[in-house]
């Protein structure tokens, strides 16, 4: 495969997982706050900040009102600003489009369909009424498609290179996302009964990670700020968890290097690296030193992603 | 035969100084279409409506399309696609077969001649200031081999039917001949949403392409080299026919690769893989002459790769077609066919030239001027339908200024009577109705070592307006399923 062409298959697994993680957010947390328990949660100011947040883009001037339909049209629907949805799944098909001799049709036509459908959604429906809808073809898509790349690719170097993309992105928006919401729930901490530790927000942390019914499934609880990190972060078994993407980034790079002995310079040497000092991790210690416990792992993502660069996208 | 009770034919107009390919000059449908026009009759002109629109929206989801740059955004169409095939019978495809693989090893051999001994010229029989003042002649060929000898492996050539019902060659396309992969995607598409046609014709298949494109590529491998690793070379996804490139690498199983993914080193080519370099031995490029060397070429090229044509002179790598086929393919050379095919070949053209005059001779200029509202003036050198003029359809004011360009720069221009291409019945979504329009068809063929093919259909070509004779796709036009019958 060429260098070339395998970091732009690297970058569509990455924008199609991304628009994802984005769309849910919205979802999630537009509609909870509407019935939230406590009045910062139910406030629209607070979900569209915290949105802003979860894109990386936040709002620094505190005392400036946010507009909803500006705020939603922004992440949603421009042109302009590089982290939309629209603009990732314009990347992603520009990305599919240098690839298209390698992918199948089936895949190529699911991408480009999708892609149609964005560009041709009205924003002003978006903004208005249609954000649930919108929202929910995004991630019913997203399915579609990763359902494509693994029920009709070949599972070769190509199919690897994609996985790492969409499994890479997505350590890296879950962590986001868990940032955003523990920002939220110290920033939501009010009266009542509702203290850090048993927060509405990790309900709500849980579902924009797609992950509240087998949490509740296994904790038998309502979360907690304990409960809701150990699953999201450690639980090698749910498919969201930081822990789950690190075990399959970690089987995918020995596709493409099948070397047993890793040269210390490679990516499979660091990808081993990072998941081994995963897995002795425990909640307590994360919970201790948050704040650097996530600089860290998307520290560490961010490495992973360059060494592959500077290892196979060399061109 | 009485005339058979056909709704959605019912207002097709039917103008006798054309030459129609299913009716005859009585109005009596032709034998081999009888079939298709009463399975079409089964369905009402609404049931047509509907099946073009799930025809044109499967071409759009699959991203069949080429770009239209507009002012403020580019916007992504379709080629325009009619759902009624044309039908060839065997008898018919025989002489456009023989005919086009005639031409394509006549060219061939004229290339190599003129890159060698320049014996046709010696000979008489082509004047040297047409090749030594063509753009297209490249002077780094002159003495080169191209491995096998073969310098157009892949040629597109473009016929026409004329009203006395006879096949003339208007065109020979031996630098980079596109649109195979629509005769693919066409016929995809009416089978989806014709299927029931099908059973009731004896149709060859045309998905056979491009396992025979890379076998013959395979045929002409460079010297020494054992399973020979092939390539398609495409300007980039921005390219109008990228498409194309990616299908026939995604076809042939081969990589497509960009300038950018290709490196020389000591006269050999590599690609850029996520394993490191890997040698690179058969080129099937779409890119032009001009642009696949900086250092050989245009300077200023970013498409190419520097050091490639001096890896082609040591012989480490086929490039298909090779550099320099554009002199064959330049409408000057095009009146000497029947010479060139005769020259080289000792026999007779199969398929009809259409009878040219050279501005470049004062007494065929002459004729041009005084008679150029009956004729087709062509520059020379240009592809894809530009500056082609039509006499019968300019003004006065365009009249004179054609004749002064044409006096000004003679060699740029030849003339041919205006040839009535055959008209096709085809579906014309303003009206809703089937209407006449003019078709052309575009050969493909392939020679390898000791090896030609050629594929059985090839691309009809429509022009969608009315009365237009132009039936380039960047003109404005479509395209149709071709059927070579295997029996009647």
């Amino acid at each position: 495969m060429l260098a070339r062409v395998a970091n732009n298959l690297f970058w569509m697994g990455r924008y199609i997982e991304r628009s994802e993680h984005i769309a849910r957010y919205l979802n999630v947390n537009y509609f909870s706050s509407l019935d939230a328990p406590n009045q910062r949660s139910q406030s629209r100011q607070f979900v569209l900040q915290s949105m802003l947040f979860m894109v990386g883009d936040p709002e620094k001037d505190e005392e400036k009102t946010l507009k909803e339909n500006e705020v939603l049209f922004q992440i949603g629907l421009d042109h302009d600003t590089p982290y939309s949805i629209i603009n990732n799944i314009k990347y992603a098909r520009e990305n599919a489009n240098s690839a298209r001799d390698l992918i199948s049709t089936e895949l190529y036509e699911a991408l480009n369909k999708f892609y149609h459908y964005i560009v041709n959604y009205s924003p002003e429906n978006f903004v208005k009424s249609g954000l649930h809808d919108f929202t929910t073809h995004v991630m019913e898509t997203t399915d579609i498609i990763r359902g494509k790349i693994r029920g009709t690719l070949l599972h070769d170097p190509v199919y690897a290179i994609i996985m790492l993309g969409i499994n890479v992105e997505r350590a890296t928006q879950i962590i986001r996302i868990i940032n955003a919401k523990y920002n939220d729930a110290l920033n939501s901490q009010g009266g009542y009964e509702d203290k850090f530790s048993k927060s509405f927000e990790w309900t709500t942390l849980l579902k924009s990670a797609e992950s509240y019914d087998m949490m509740r499934r296994l904790y038998k609880k309502t979360p907690t700020s304990v409960s809701t990190l150990e699953f999201l972060i450690l639980n090698p078994n749910c498919p969201r968890s930081i822990m789950n993407c690190l075990n399959e980034v970690y089987k995918l790079i020995k596709v493409l290097d099948s070397t047993t002995k890793y040269n210390k310079n490679s990516t499979a040497f660091l990808v081993g690296k990072v998941r081994s000092e995963f897995e002795y991790k425990y909640i307590e210690e994360i919970e201790g030193d948050f704040q650097n416990f996530i600089e860290k792992i998307l520290d560490d993502l961010s490495q992973i992603s360059l060494k592959m660069e500077k290892e196979f996208f060399n061109y | 035969m009485t005339n058979i009770e056909n709704k959605i034919f019912s207002s097709y107009q039917k103008d006798a100084t054309l030459y129609d390919e299913i009716f005859d000059s009585e109005g009596q449908i032709k034998e081999v279409y009888q079939k298709l026009f009463s399975l079409y009759g089964e369905h009402s002109i609404k049931d047509y409506v509907n099946l073009n629109s799930k025809a044109k929206a499967s071409f759009f989801n699959q991203g069949i399309t080429f770009q239209v740059y507009g002012d403020k955004e580019t916007k992504e169409k379709i080629f325009p696609f009619d759902l009624f095939p044309r039908i060839i019978d065997p008898t018919e495809w025989d002489i456009i077969e023989k005919g086009s693989i005639q031409r394509s090893k006549a060219l061939n051999l004229f290339l190599w001649d003129v890159y060698h001994d320049k014996n046709i010229i010696k000979d008489g029989i082509v004047p040297m200031e047409l090749i030594s003042s063509s753009d297209n002649y490249l002077d780094q060929m002159q003495g080169l081999e191209p491995p096998e000898g073969i310098y157009n492996h892949i040629s597109g050539i473009d016929i026409i039917k004329h009203n006395d019902g006879k096949y003339y060659v208007l065109e020979d396309n031996i630098r980079c001949p596109s649109g195979v992969s629509y005769v693919i995607c066409n016929r995809t598409a009416l089978k989806r949403a014709l299927f029931g046609v099908f059973n009731h014709y004896q149709t060859y298949s045309v998905t056979n392409y491009a396992e025979n494109l890379l076998d013959l590529l395979e045929t002409v491998k460079p010297h020494g080299v054992d399973v020979p690793n092939t390539v398609v070379l495409t300007p980039g996804m921005y390219n109008s026919a990228f498409y194309e490139h990616s299908y026939l690498a995604k076809t042939m199983g081969v990589e497509l690769v960009e300038g950018r993914d290709l490196f020389v080193e000591n006269d050999f080519v590599y690609m850029k893989t996520i394993k490191g370099p890997e040698k690179v031995d058969i080129i099937y490029r779409r890119v032009d002459d001009q642009f696949i060397d900086p250092l050989e070429f245009n300077p200023d090229s970013v498409l190419g790769v520097p050091g490639l044509f001096a890896a082609y002179k040591k012989g480490n790598i086929t490039l298909a077609n090779a550099p320099g086929t554009g002199v064959a393919d330049d409408k000057a050379i095009y009146t000497y066919m029947p010479e060139i095919i005769k020259y080289y070949l000792k026999e007779e053209p199969i398929l009809n030239n259409v009878h040219t005059y050279h501005c470049s001779r004062p007494d065929e200029l002459e004729y041009v001027l005084k008679h150029i509202h009956e004729l087709v003036i062509k520059p020379v050198d240009e592809a894809g339908g530009y500056g082609i003029l039509i006499g019968n359809k300019l003004s006065d004011k365009e009249i004179e200024l054609a004749k002064n360009q044409i006096k000004a720069t003679p060699r740029k221009y030849v003339a041919q009577p205006i040839m009535s291409l055959s008209v096709h019945p085809t579906y014309i979504d303003d009206s809703e109705e089937f209407e006449q329009r003019h078709v052309d068809l575009r050969v493909f063929t392939v020679l390898g070592k000791n090896k030609e093919f050629v594929l059985k259909g090839g691309l009809t070509r429509v022009a969608l307006q009315k009365g237009n004779l132009i039936v380039n796709s960047s003109q404005g036009g479509g395209s149709k399923d071709t059927w070579v019958l295997k029996s009647i």
